[in-house]
């Protein structure tokens, strides 16, 4: 217990040592190696900004100490950030640093790394961000450089539908017409002629009902009546559960004389027979 | 009876055919009971109806089609219970039909009829 607080604490001592940035430089030669612009970075004040050509090449050196003693140290983590304040994007490139603190990164544009964001025409802010386990950390704004425009991402498939869709004109179909009044009377007449048809045929069968008014009949002829009229008033009025009643209502009567009725006739065709 | 003396063999034929049928007619009007024919002239009204609803619908339009479709069920439902009211009546069938008395036969047409009705009813709209 008493050795780890005391690792504890040389660790917050060791702490409280801090990175600096030694002889930043930085070079842009074009493609057949001539230099184009060369020059050291301060760390109060970012010089004019670079321009790299498609076919140019950026080097930047640097070396990194421990401020006390002023030796060269790795740190654990050294980035560059490309940062796009207009559009938001950036882009972190890793920088090997040799055990003495040195460090060389080259940027060539003929072929670029992925870490680089989308450029515009707006330039990207370089800084440098250093983090160690045992200095605290730190960040410097390097320059501000103009990259060549990348090509625009193409879109995805996606794409459309974070955007308002165009609006959905429907076609419907067109209403069904009813056809001419003439026509459809003339159809009516037609369909209803097969009535004069039945009246004709019956008429010469020659219809013999002795029975029909006996009172052993009647009732089962008006109570099938009854069961006829109840359905066109629920054709025209009433409703499934209100049809469904009453037409149970009237069955039972109509069963009662149904029985009555057919048992009479079947003893006259007996008797007949 | 005494066939045809034409002498060409389609003729032939074809007045076989009307002689056939007008004897199968004249057969049916004379040997058939009046309540047989009773029930058959109301059957040749049902055919009507359906074959003349069917024809509009072809014809001129078929717009409120449920009430086709109800009336031409109606037609044939109808048809069917008849039909069978029929062949259960007819004294002819009756070592078919043993067990089911004309009354029955009746009691079962006016049973099926008025539920065939109520659903036409339903269906018409």
């Amino acid at each position: 217990m008493i050795l780890r607080l005391s690792w504890l604490l040389l660790a917050a001592t060791v702490r409280a040592a801090s990175l600096s940035l030694q002889s930043p430089r930085f070079t842009i030669s074009a493609s057949d190696a001539t230099q184009l612009r060369s020059d050291t970075l301060s760390l109060t004040k970012k010089p004019e900004p670079l321009t790299l050509g498609a076919t140019d090449t950026l080097k930047l050196t640097f070396q990194i100490t421990d401020n006390d003693e002023g030796k060269g140290v790795q740190p654990h983590q050294t980035f560059l950030r490309f940062y796009d304040k207009v559009s938001g994007e950036e882009g972190i490139q890793p920088v090997r640093v040799t055990p003495g603190g040195k460090a060389k990164f080259e940027l060539n544009m003929a072929r670029p790394p992925t870490s680089i964001p989308p450029t515009t025409q707006n330039p990207l802010e370089v800084s440098l961000i250093l983090g160690s386990f045992v200095h605290a950390p730190a960040k410097y704004d390097l320059f501000d450089i103009y990259l060549p425009a990348s090509q625009t991402p193409a879109e995805h498939p996606d794409e459309a539908s974070f955007h308002v869709l165009p609006t959905i004109e429907h076609t419907f179909r067109p209403e069904q017409k009813l056809p001419p009044q003439f026509i459809s009377a003339v159809f009516a007449a037609a369909v209803l002629s097969p009535w004069v048809v039945l009246i004709g045929l019956w008429g010469k069968v020659g219809v013999r009902v002795p029975h029909l008014f006996s009172p052993s009949i009647v009732p089962f002829t008006v109570l099938l009546g009854g069961f006829e009229v109840l359905l066109v008033w629920y054709w025209v009025d009433l409703k499934l559960g209100q049809v469904l009643l009453y037409g149970g209502m009237l069955a039972i009567p109509t069963v009662f004389a149904g029985k009555q009725a057919l048992y009479t006739t079947g003893e006259w065709r007996a008797g007949q027979k | 009876m005494a066939g045809p003396k034409s002498s060409s063999k389609s003729s032939s034929a074809s007045s076989e055919t009307s002689a056939a049928i007008a004897t199968l007619w004249k057969s049916y009007l004379d040997e058939t009971p009046d309540r047989l024919k009773f029930i058959d002239a109301f059957l040749s009204f049902i055919v009507l109806s359906g074959v003349l609803q069917f024809a509009y619908c072809v014809l001129v339009t078929n717009y409120p089609f449920n009430a086709f479709l109800a009336g031409f069920a109606s037609s044939v439902g109808q048809f069917v219970l008849t039909a069978s009211l029929r062949a259960q009546v007819n004294p002819e069938n009756r070592s078919e039909f043993k067990d089911v008395s004309p009354e029955r036969a009746f009691a079962d047409f006016a049973l099926g009829s008025i539920v065939l009705h109520f659903f036409v009813f339903n269906f018409l709209g």
